[in-house]
């Protein structure tokens, strides 16, 4: 039996943060400093817009898969404004897919009630469980596309300002910061080791010794973790941190903004109370 | 006048008994650009951040004549910048303008105040303009630059660099040392780098084991040859 390459788990895990082995980490926020129309609005205003969508477009019955192809119409066009190229976006998609890929393909398996859908003159005959695995899967195209749409189209840190100014509790925003400038740091270390490895193991260790080195070189990782969290400790201090956070906020909202969310308001109004019901 | 830095007999150990720092007796006047030279675990950084108040020995330690304390903590950490050896370290914000205006909010200056200052020390290491920027967009040498901004911010009297020279290419050390040589406050720069060393410094403190080898004129000191080499360094390559 071929051994098992668990430390090549790490690399997956390095990949699964936004970027492929060879790609450098800067590509995975890349499109959030460009400049456009969607790009300049406020982070708040589109944080809500898609918070809205997310909680619409989960609300659909299982049944209504047309009418999530009209809702995608709104990220895709947030999208095509931005400038974020589609090749891009669906290659998110396929990195966060598996996970959902796993739950709706189970659908089928333990609901196989016979159901009949009809396309026109076509007559589909499934069961209640593939039009879950569907619906599933219509739903994760449908969000992960606004919300591709909010990051690739908004700084982190304007989002972070934003969800200050919304609310949310200063200890998890700083901590969301934190989490935003250091997991670039994470994955160059991550991408050092892996590095190190490749460059020293010169043949198949097995699987025992694989896994004895997956775990050295996480263990590894985390300590260098704890030693880089003490010297930011001492830098913020340093800087006269007393446990208080002090920021500059320099949102502001303007009419594009206010015509955002009219506009967004509008089109989930109008597929929600009339197309909807045509669609069902 | 207070000196900008007095320490007398000040010593720490780590726990498992080894001894940091011995015996350190250091006087440095205000203005002077210093150099702490010596081996890998000399105690060169040890003794930064025990000016800064992060190593409690025993021992005195006067910052502008404030007495490194609890009590004077907050003074002394506006009266002295330190920069740590990784920029990484000290760059933790998510952008260029937070990092710098981090430290000016701390002192409670008002928002106009924190953004001349943020616009002024990024003039001054020459990344004007680049206040929207993530660290981690940033090149080696402009994160490094950077992380002296986010000192200078804070116009503090003394500054204190650990290893600022690590990992730059010769052109990026050059423009290093024509920033720390346009600066007028107090320098205290740590480093392994002899030919740096000998660019910017006018006095140098020769560190070994933990104790003051050495203390004089840069020059005297670094071209000694059998002084440095007896302490694993080497003498400058180039005079001047």
């Amino acid at each position: 039996m071929p051994a098992v390459p668990v430390s090549g788990a790490l690399r997956v895990l390095v990949c699964e943060f936004g970027c492929t082995y060879q790609m450098h980490h800067a590509h995975i926020d890349k499109f959030a400093y460009q400049d456009s129309v969607i790009h300049r609005l406020d982070s708040r205003v589109k944080f809500i817009a898609v918070l809205v969508f997310t909680a619409v477009v989960i609300s659909l019955p299982r049944t209504s898969l047309s009418i999530l192809a009209c809702f995608a119409i709104g990220p895709f066009a947030v999208l095509v404004l931005g400038g974020i190229p589609l090749r891009f976006v669906f290659k998110q998609i396929l990195l966060v897919s598996p996970f959902v890929l796993v739950l709706a393909l189970s659908c089928p398996l333990y609901d196989r009630t016979p159901l009949t859908v009809a396309f026109g003159p076509f007559l589909w005959r499934g069961t209640i469980g593939w039009m879950r695995c569907f619906a599933i899967l219509g739903k994760f195209v449908v969000t992960m596309l606004a919300l591709i749409g909010l990051v690739s189209t908004t700084r982190f840190n304007d989002l972070l300002a934003g969800l200050q100014k919304l609310g949310v509790p200063k200890l998890l925003v700083i901590q969301l910061g934190f989490l935003y400038r250091y997991i670039f740091v994470l994955i160059d270390r991550a991408h050092h080791i892996l590095q190190a490895r490749a460059g020293r193991k010169l043949r198949n260790l097995g699987f025992k010794r694989e896994l004895r080195t997956a775990s050295a070189m996480v263990g590894s990782l985390f300590i260098r973790s704890i030693d880089t969290a003490e010297h930011i400790n001492i830098a913020m201090q340093g800087r006269g941190f007393d446990g208080r956070w002090r920021s500059i906020s320099k949102l502001q909202i303007r009419r594009a903004d206010l015509l955002f969310a009219i506009i967004s308001i509008f089109f989930m109004l109008v597929l929600y109370i009339f197309v909807k019901p045509i669609l069902q | 006048m207070s000196k900008a830095i007095e320490i007398e007999n000040f010593s720490y150990g780590y726990p498992d008994g080894t001894m940091a720092l011995s015996d350190i007796k250091l006087s440095i006047e205000h203005g002077q650009k210093v150099v702490l030279i010596g081996p890998n675990g000399a105690g060169k950084s040890t003794l930064l951040l025990t000016m800064a108040g992060f190593v409690k020995g025993t021992g005195k330690v006067f910052i502008d004549g404030l007495e490194v304390n609890r009590k004077n903590l907050k003074n002394i950490r506006t009266c002295l910048g330190s920069c740590l050896e990784n920029p990484d370290d000290q760059l933790f914000m998510p952008t260029l303008f937070d990092d710098v205006a981090f430290g000016p909010l701390n002192m409670g200056l008002g928002v106009e105040q924190v953004k001349k200052r943020v616009a002024d020390a990024l003039q001054t290491v020459g990344l004007a303009g680049m206040a929207d920027k993530a660290p981690h967009h940033l090149s080696a040498g402009q994160k490094r630059a950077a992380a002296i901004a986010t000192i200078l911010s804070m116009t503090p009297k003394i500054i204190t660099l650990d290893e600022p020279d690590g990992s730059l290419d010769p052109r990026n050390r050059n423009n290093l040392i024509k920033l720390l040589g346009c600066l007028t406050q107090t320098l205290i720069i740590a480093t392994c780098n002899m030919n740096f060393a000998a660019a910017i410094a006018d006095r140098a403190v020769l560190m070994d084991k933990g104790q003051i080898i050495a203390d004089g004129d840069a020059k005297e000191i670094m071209w000694d040859f059998k002084l440095m080499n007896g302490h694993g360094l080497e003498v400058p390559t180039a005079r001047d």
